[in-house]
């Protein structure tokens, strides 16, 4: 497997008031390709923030990040687009479907914003998306018409239908109840096989517990790295 | 082509908000309905009141025609009243003589309205003196076997002929009864009918009838017989070019005051004075209709901007999703100007209809009120440019919220409850 994301003395600072708190304070890490990795950490752990940089939503106040083996730690706002249409995936804790379109529609919706989007081949990709997750038979309905788990599985075909590097989930059972826990990790775990790597963000020591590695943050600091 | 197959997508949402907000698009809508409506409809009547104003001044001889009248003497000139001749034949003379601008002079002489008599029938209208060149200078003429028109050798003998107009010729004989050569009782004197005018079939229903009206006798025999002077009531000029009027009424003041020893005892009118009145009439009707349609417009512009800005605010979190997965801000421009421009378009199709019925509802109320008055018609023009405006302001109003969706930062927006 080779090398993903190679990140050095990564830092994240906002100000706040009159203070300025440091999100991120010096983070070096290697993500490799088809690793599961679980993110773990309390709330103000700078998890979110790791996860919005490398997702390309947000911008390093300095440090390095190379994705597949570019600099891109200080892209403009139209690269990152592209990069969030073409590279990477994500899975909410609130599933965040709109609500207007169908569950295709959803799941095309990345596809939308490629610069070679096309109407029939967005479909042809989104219904395969939606058989990988085992929801082809809820095409033209509507999220309010699915169960939590359904959607969260809608929300997971939505993260792969354009063949992402890496899936991000932030706290992707938060909002579902045992029954669908399982079977979201399991969807989550298998997706390994296609050479994606998938992180999950999340504070609850069981989930993290499925994947292969887990990085614990604390103070915008990673405090340990273990793998199992 | 890249545009378009963004703009698709971008349109296809803005129809499906606008459905899944009806009432709320509709009243946004409402001033944009309102502008494009009132401009439309108001140009379209006022075209149409411009149309019927063209075709009063043509039956009234058209711009190439000046009218002399006799007009009592000015203060200044008032001690002098005993030696005004007023209009007569040597005027029409001199003028004739001396001014080759005018193609045409008719004298004439108004009888006065006085009735007339073919056995027992009666009607009352207009007696007019006049000559051959009445014809030119009105634009009339006489339909190929309906007589002929009164001649020069008329004006020589002071003939007892008659011509008479298309409507009392109708009144004044029974349908199966030729009025030529027939003779009448004009004002007690017998006359013979040798001729009928030609009848003017106008939109204008009570202009044509009464241009249909009157009799014509010439313009010797009304000083003989009825007048007893040779006064004149007025001369009409034709011109052969308009172009030439302001010339050719400064000649024909210069030439008369000349021939009335400097006494201004006649007015000169054309009909470019009142085709000039009512333009700006047409231009103030059109400024003060285009200002209301304006207002409605910005308004129009504000309502939708003002709805953009609350359907930007209650999907803030979509704006998130849309950008964390792969929207850039320009997606984000352009659904949002393309939803307000479905809106915008949307209320200037409705508009337009609206202005449909608007017009239909002044004809309808025009002609109740004047018969036969002459239909405004809706223009495309007009319409494609009423839906012009509607799209521009659309476009305009909906660049402010776009951009604010736009520039959303995707994280805020995502955790924007």
């Amino acid at each position: 497997m080779g090398s993903l994301v190679t990140i050095r003395g990564l830092h994240k600072a906002y100000p706040m008031g009159d203070e300025t708190v440091h999100a991120l304070d010096g983070v070096d890490l290697d993500f490799d390709r088809g690793e599961y990795i679980a993110i773990l950490g309390p709330s103000g752990s700078g998890k979110s923030t790791l996860m919005h940089i490398l997702g390309f939503m947000d911008q390093p106040t300095a440090g390095s990040i190379i994705f597949e083996g570019e600099e891109v730690s200080s892209l403009g706002a139209d690269r990152r687009a592209w990069y969030r249409s073409n590279r990477v995936g994500f899975v909410f804790q609130s599933f965040n479907l709109l609500p207007r379109l169908t569950v295709l529609e959803n799941v095309a919706l990345p596809l939308l914003y490629r610069e070679d989007s096309d109407r029939k081949a967005n479909e042809a990709a989104a219904k395969h998306a939606l058989e990988r997750v085992g929801m082809s038979h809820r095409l033209e309905h509507r999220p309010t018409q699915l169960s939590g788990g359904e959607r969260q599985r809608v929300a997971i075909a939505r993260a792969i239908v354009g063949k992402p590097s890496i899936v991000f989930a932030d706290e992707p059972t938060g909002n579902l109840d045992v029954k669908n826990v399982d079977r979201i990790l399991d969807l989550l775990g298998s997706l390994l096989a296609e050479g994606i790597t998938v992180i999950v963000v999340t504070h609850d020591l069981g989930v993290a517990a499925r994947a292969r590695r887990i990085i614990s943050m604390r103070a915008g600091k990673v405090q340990e790295d273990r793998r199992q | 082509m890249r545009i378009f197959v963004r703009l698709r997508p971008a349109v296809i949402n803005g129809l499906r908000e606008l459905q899944a907000n009806k009432v709320r698009s509709l009243l946004s809508m409402s001033g944009i309905i309102l502008g494009v409506a009132s401009l439309v409809a108001m140009v379209t009547v006022v075209e149409g009141m411009m149309g019927n104003f063209k075709q009063f001044v043509d039956g009234m001889g058209g711009l190439e025609k000046i009218t002399v009248e006799r007009q009592s003497l000015p203060k200044d000139q008032e001690h002098l009243a005993a030696l005004s001749e007023s209009i007569t034949l040597r005027d029409v003379d001199q003028i004739r003589a001396t001014i080759p601008l005018i193609s045409n002079i008719s004298p004439e002489v108004s009888v006065g309205w006085e009735k007339i008599v073919y056995e027992g029938r009666e009607a009352v209208t207009s007696i007019l003196g006049c000559t051959p060149d009445y014809l030119p200078v009105a634009r009339r003429w006489i339909d190929p076997g309906q007589g002929r028109f009164i001649s020069d050798l008329d004006i020589l003998y002071r003939t007892d002929v008659v011509v008479l107009g298309a409507s009392i010729a109708t009144d004044l004989f029974p349908p199966n009864v030729d009025p030529l050569g027939k003779v009448i009782r004009v004002k007690g004197k017998r006359f013979v009918v040798v001729g009928l005018l030609n009848k003017i079939n106008g939109s204008n229903g009570m202009f044509s009838r009464w241009r249909n009206n009157g009799v014509f006798i010439p313009v010797t025999t009304a000083t003989s017989k009825f007048t007893g002077n040779n006064h004149l009531t007025a001369l009409g000029l034709r011109i052969a070019d308009a172009n030439d009027l302001q010339y050719a009424v400064d000649q024909v003041e210069r030439s008369l005051l000349q021939m009335h020893h400097g006494l201004k005892d006649f007015s000169i009118n054309t009909n470019e004075e009142t085709l000039e009145s009512f333009r700006k009439t047409q231009s103030a009707f059109k400024l003060s209709l285009g200002g209301v349609a304006a207002i409605s417009l910005f308004i129009g512009g504000i309502g939708i901007m003002n709805v953009m800005l609350a359907s930007i605010n209650e999907r803030i979190r979509e704006i998130g999703v849309r950008k964390a997965v792969g929207a850039r801000g320009s997606d984000l421009f352009l659904q949002f100007l393309a939803e307000a421009a479905v809106i915008s378009v949307m209320g200037g199709v409705i508009g337009l209809s609206v202005s449909m019925g608007i017009v239909w509802l002044m004809n309808y109320i025009l002609t109740q009120a004047i018969p036969s008055m002459a239909l405004s018609t809706l223009d495309w023009k007009i319409m494609a440019q009423g839906l012009g405006f509607s799209v521009i302001v659309g476009l305009v109003a909906g660049v402010y919220p776009a951009l604010r969706a736009a520039k959303l930062d995707p994280i805020e927006a995502l955790r924007h409850e």
